[in-house]
Parts: structure tokens; C-alpha cells; sequence
């Protein structure tokens, strides 16, 4: 069951992460990348490994995209 | 087919092709993209391959992870704690610098107003 | 002469190259994959349980590996200080616009509880998954959510440069006792009984380390945020 759930996670994650790289708009782009995170979450959760999970939840999927959406707005992009 | 997945050759098979092939993702990413923030939103995703490579390759199914309790005090079938500690460090740092170059796009849009890289030749007379 | 303007070369060919590459070296390691990697984390696992200390990660990151965290946060107070370096203004800033309501309101409610989770998961870092870093990443997020809900809100520079020097100065100073009273750099000088692991006063000076990095990520991480949202619109 582990080496199945590994499996399904990963493409998961190259599926979203090819669709970050593809997408025009900006805004959708950061807002998956904090998809890509989520799944990294859940990977690490899998690997037995709960301080990584928890700091790259906090991080990953918390603090950099905000930062990314912060620049993205002085750089006058649009919604 | 649930027996034959979890073996740990087949885990470890698992692991380092399905990172490699996010890095590949990555490193398609940076160099074909023209706008400046998607390159530092494919380095991001680069370095995330990398965690998921570096925690996944020593990882036993059999083990408990490595915190000890009234009830968990058999040290010898627990994970090893020095690649997450490693990890923890290196997720901080890469968040940090990432906010570095970000703070150098913006200064230099607010200067030329350019984000294509291929306008980017101040350097090339 | 067309075709080289349509197709890239020179990225597709770098692109295949480094693929072969990466092909080859993941045939080799898959080949000779050994079952069971020699590491130093059993013996490091033994010796934990003389300090103590229910969470092993706290003790490799903050005692084993203890000048390697010292250098960590040197590289976070360079980042800092590069962004305050180039995104720094003092003109007022208009680039905030007025917040829903809802949004103050729910602000209100949130902010002490984002608070003391933040500060319980980095006081409890040597019991429980957690520690400084993250405890320090929920206190700057909590910051952040102030900082978009009200428009005059910003944390004070003073305060901020006197948390971030208490904590580096201090720091050093406990590895320097460390030095003076155990002949090694941050050794651990309080009593660390292993009979007492579990409760909150143990493991030494493990959980003061942790505390004063948290404090120390936190304010970083809070002033990096203020910066990236500061800065007058003058376009």
C-alpha cells in the first residue's frame, strides 16, 4: 500500500508541476506552485519524516508564495 | 500488485526516477521561459526535487520515526535523524535567497521597466 | 537560415546533453543500489539518549550540529540584509489599499491565535515535532496577516533590531560559556537528567538554543515581509 500511495503521489506532482511551468497568467502559476508544495507535504508525511513536513508546509506552502504574489504586484502585473 | 510495490528496491526505483523527472520539469522550465519570475518559480521547483530525493533515498518502511516517548524507546528501528535535519536547514536557506532575487527583479523593473530576459542587454555594446 | 530562427538549438541540444548525462549516472546507481546505506544516525540516535531529549532531530540540529545552525542563521541576517538594503524607504507608503471588513474582523480573531500556536510549537520543539524555524515562520505569518488587514499598521524598526541583536549576542555568548565552563564550544552546562525526558525543563540548554533561534527567524522573517510590502508605488 505505501509503494502505491508513493506511486500515485508523484505523478500528482509532475502532472501539477508541468502545469506551473505551461500556464500564461502569473497569478495561476504561483497559486499551483503552493499545489506542488501540498504534495511534498504529503510525501514527507508518507517518508515518516514530521519536522520536514511541518516546516515545509509552514514555508513552502505558506510563506514563498506570498512572497511571489507580493513581487508579482510590484512588477505591476494584473490579477 | 500492492506486494510488488512495496519492496524496497522497487521504493527506491520509485524515488529517484519520480524526482529526477520533476527536476527535469524544473530545468525545462528555466530554460525555455522569457519572463523572470517564472525562472525563480522554476528554480523553486528544483529545489523541492531535490528534498523529495534526499529524504525518500533513506527511507526503510518498517521504521518509526525518530522521536522517542514512554512507550518508543528502542532506538534501533527508528529513521535516521541527520538527512532531516539537513533538509530543515536547506528549505529555510532556499526560501531566503529566493527572496533575495526576487527583491533584485523588482528593483531593476522599478529602474528599466523590462521583465523579458531577452531585453535585458545593457551588457552586450 | 529560417530554421535556426524557429527552433532553439543551442537550449535543446544543452537540454538533451544534460539528459544523457542524468540517464547515465541514474543506470549506475540503480545497478548497484546497496540495501542498506551506512549512515552515522544509529550512533547519533545511541547518544541522544544520554541528553535526554525525546525529539532527535532538536538534538542533531541544535547540539551535534550545533555551528552549523550558527552558520545558517548568519546566512538568513545576509538575506535580510541585502533586502533591507535595496527595498528600504522611508516615504509613506500607498501602494495599501483600504481592507474589507471582513477582513479586519476575522483579523482580530486570528491574530492570537496564530500568536500562541506560533509560540507553542517553538517553546515545545524538544518534545514534539516542531522547534525554532517553524515556530518563527507562524510568528512572521501571523505579522503578515496584520500587515494586509490594516492600512497604518508597521511594526516598529526598533523593536525588531533589538530582538534580532539580543539573539545573535546571545547566541554566542551561551557557546562562549559553553567554552569557559566544558573546554568545548557549546557544550551543554545545565543539568540534562535523563530521567526527566518528557518534561519541559530538560535536555539542558537544548530548548534555550531553539527559543532564541526562533526569536530570531521570526524577527527576519518579519522584517522581510514588511519590506516586500512597504515600498511607495512612485511609478
Amino acid at each position: 500500500m505505501t509503494g502505491f500511495l508513493i506511486l500515485a503521489t508523484f505523478m500528482g506532482i509532475i502532472i501539477v508541476s508541468f502545469a506551473v511551468i505551461i500556464q500564461k497568467k502569473l497569478a495561476d502559476s504561483i497559486i499551483l506552485l503552493m499545489g506542488v508544495g501540498l504534495g511534498s507535504v504529503v510525501l514527507f508525511f508518507i517518508f515518516k519524516a514530521p519536522d520536514v513536513a511541518l516546516t515545509e508546509a509552514v514555508i513552502g506552502a505558506g510563506i514563498s508564495s506570498l512572497i511571489f504574489l507580493m513581487a508579482l504586484k510590484h512588477l505591476g502585473e494584473e490579477a | 500488485m500492492f506486494e510488488f510495490l512495496n519492496q524496497p528496491e522497487v521504493i527506491k526505483v520509485i524515488v529517484t526516477i519520480g524526482s529526477m523527472l520533476l527536476f527535469f520539469v524544473g530545468l525545462f522550465g528555466l530554460l525555455t521561459r522569457k519572463h523572470i519570475i517564472k525562472i525563480f518559480i522554476s528554480i523553486a521547483i528544483m529545489e523541492s526535487s531535490i528534498f523529495l530525493l534526499f529524504i525518500g533515498l533513506t527511507f526503510n518502511m518498517d521504521f518509526i520515526a525518530p522521536i522517542l516517548d514512554s512507550t518508543h524507546v528502542n532506538v534501533s528501528n527508528m529513521n535516521d535523524p541527520v538527512p532531516h535535519a539537513m533538509i530543515l536547514t536547506a528549505i529555510v536557506i532556499g526560501m531566503a535567497v529566493l527572496a533575495l532575487g526576487l527583491s533584485f527583479a523588482i528593483e531593476y523593473f522599478k529602474l528599466t521597466g523590462k521583465t523579458n530576459i531577452d531585453e535585458m542587454n545593457e551588457m552586450r555594446h | 537560415m529560417s530554421l535556426k530562427r524557429e527552433l532553439p538549438t543551442s537550449t535543446l541540444s544543452g537540454f538533451a546533453l544534460s539528459g544523457l548525462l542524468v540517464l547515465t549516472i541514474l543506470n549506475i546507481l540503480l545497478q548497484n543500489m546497496p540495501n542498506k546505506i551506512q549512515t552515522a544516525g544509529e550512533a547519533l540516535l545511541k547518544l541522544n539518549t544520554q541528553e535526554g531529549v525525546a525529539n532527535a532531530v532538536t538534538t542533531v540540529v541544535v547540539y551535534f550540529r550545533g555551528f552549523d545552525t550558527l552558520g545558517e542563521i548568519a546566512v538568513l541576517f545576509i538575506a535580510s540584509l541585502g533586502i533591507g538594503l535595496i527595498l528600504h524607504t522611508n516615504s509613506r507608503c500607498d501602494i495599501k489599499a483600504e481592507s474589507n471588513f471582513m477582513l479586519q474582523t476575522a483579523s482580530k480573531i486570528l491574530f492570537p491565535i496564530i500568536m500562541l500556536f506560533g509560540v507553542y510549537v517553538m517553546i515545545y520543539g524538544h518534545l514534539s515535532p516542531g522547534g525554532g524555524f517553524q515556530g518563527g515562520v507562524i510568528i512572521a505569518s501571523g505579522v503578515l496577516l496584520l500587515l494586509i488587514s490594516y492600512k497604518t499598521f508597521e511594526v516598529p524598526h526598533a523593536v525588531i533590531v533589538a530582538l534580532e541583536t539580543f539573539a545573535g549576542v546571545s547566541y554566542v555568548l551561551i557557546g562562549l560559556i559553553g567554552l569557559v565552563v566544558l573546554d568545548t564550544f557549546l557544550g551543554n552546562f545545565l543539568p540534562h537528567d535523563i530521567s526527566q525526558m518528557g518534561m519541559l525543563l530538560s535536555g539542558g540548554i537544548i530548548p534555550l538554543i531553539y527559543i532564541i533561534v526562533g526569536i530570531k527567524v521570526g524577527s527576519e522573517m518579519s522584517m522581510i515581509v514588511q519590506n516586500l510590502i512597504q515600498r511607495s508605488n512612485d511609478v
